[in-house]
């Protein structure tokens, strides 16, 4: 259903909405950035959330959603990222301004981006679930001070924006659509690193028995 | 806090501080290489940037600001990097100690380390780029000791976890980057602004969002600390 709603997502995108007045063609892209930026977001703040409940309780199924909300978050954001800069090229001339929206979400995506990093490369011990967690709370406001910080120096994102009802269509039907698959891969993601983890523990407990 | 407890973080912090300085007067490793990356950045950046005067005093927030994110996030690193030795580290959370004076200590120890490898580069480069900074000594000062609480106090902790979950030691100014971007931002755009380089000149409004940011990473980290470290 899921695969079914995206090829609806790009025919709604790129032949039932009408042809926008001054940028044309670039202005599709609209729909798959917005919506894949929203969702990025969602996965950040879920994963700082479930670090945040992983510092207090120390539970690991907290720990294995942040990790999986980061992971669909990071996906979502590499769409944000190459699908704004290709509209700033038609729009503004340049791939990439120093803009308080642009600067949030790179230094958001490269935090997360670390994240990641830690997570994959660190090995899967307390201690450094600890780290990934403490880097995903206090990076995720840190975002409120970067983007006051750039909001002083510059700003010309485009913001609420006029839509045609037909546009407006197409905006939420994406929206929607995205909505489902990034519910799907987050759950998705959860699972695997919840199997992981038991099937790591009952190895533990088979090398044990063994012994 | 009541009195007693007050006094009791209040020398916990002050031995481990004590124990640092005196580790460092002895070796005086850390800003000896400190000192020296400063100058070899500052050579980088003269053969780089080196103009006409205008140029020069443009350049010169940006190699400033450059020179306290690499000489902070090597530091950082440095003091944790001692600890790791003969396990001194575990010895250390094992201490009666609160962890908030461990945090506090090591905290001011990278925090003195920084400023003072930075009031070494900041006349270096002022030298080297042939810009006249003793106008702007003090507000330069100020701004540059903002920016370095900033990234002691976002450094620090991250440094004490990083040595708790043995990561590799690249990972860690990685890591602290993406988190002091708030800091460089604010720290290049308000030296700028005192130099005179860019349109806006209110220093104060920057000085004031870096007091803001140091305050939060500051709650913050004191805040989660605990949790932060496993035994």
């Amino acid at each position: 259903m899921a695969a079914a709603g995206l090829f609806w997502a790009h025919w709604l995108a790129f032949v039932y909405v009408p042809m926008e007045g001054t940028m044309r063609a670039a202005q599709r892209i609209f729909y798959f950035h917005l919506p894949s930026a929203w969702l990025c977001y969602v996965g950040f703040l879920l994963c700082a959330g479930a670090s945040l409940l992983y510092l207090l309780k120390q539970q690991s199924r907290h720990d294995a959603l942040a990790l999986a909300a980061a992971e669909v978050g990071l996906a979502f954001g590499v769409i944000v990222l190459t699908t704004g800069p290709l509209w700033a090229r038609a729009a503004w001339g340049v791939w990439w301004r120093w803009e308080p929206r642009l600067t949030t979400m790179a230094v958001l995506f490269l935090i997360f981006a670390c994240y990641w990093l830690i997570r994959s490369f660190g090995g899967d011990s307390a201690p450094v679930r600890k780290f990934g967690a403490a880097l995903a709370v206090l990076g995720a406001p840190n975002i409120f001070f970067v983007h006051v910080a750039v909001t002083r120096w510059r700003g010309d994102h485009p913001n609420n924006i006029q839509l045609e009802p037909s546009m407006r269509v197409a905006l939420y039907s994406t929206l929607l659509v995205f909505m489902v698959v990034f519910g799907l891969l987050v759950r998705l993601r959860y699972r695997v690193h919840l199997e992981e983890r038991a099937a790591a523990a009952l190895s533990r407990r088979l090398s044990r028995l063994g012994a | 806090m009541s009195a007693p407890r007050a006094a009791r973080f209040g020398r916990a912090v002050w031995v481990i501080l004590r124990k640092d300085l005196k580790v460092e007067a002895r070796s005086k490793e850390t800003l000896a290489t400190l000192a020296l990356f400063g100058a070899v950045l500052a050579f980088v950046f003269a053969f780089g940037f080196v103009g006409d005067p205008a140029v020069n005093l443009q350049v010169t927030p940006g190699a400033l600001w450059a020179g306290l994110l690499f000489v902070g996030s090597l530091g950082v690193g440095r003091t944790f990097a001692r600890e790791q030795e003969d396990d001194a580290f575990t010895a250390l959370t094992l201490s009666p100690a609160p962890r908030a004076a461990l945090l506090a200590a090591k905290a001011l120890v990278n925090f003195g380390l920084t400023a003072g490898a930075m009031a070494l580069l900041t006349p270096l480069l002022a030298l080297l780029l042939h810009v006249d900074l003793t106008p702007h000594a003090l507000p330069l000062a100020a701004l540059l000791a903002l920016g370095a609480a900033g990234f002691a106090l976002v450094g620090t902790p991250l440094a004490v976890l990083a040595v708790g979950a043995r990561l590799p030691e690249v990972l860690l100014p990685m890591v602290t980057f993406p988190l002091v971007t708030p800091v460089l931002i604010c720290g290049v755009r308000g030296c700028a602004a005192q130099l005179g380089t860019s349109v806006d000149d209110d220093v104060w409004a920057w000085a004031q969002m870096l007091l803001a940011f140091d305050l939060a990473a500051g709650v913050g980290a004191f805040l989660l600390f605990d949790s932060m470290v496993s035994e």
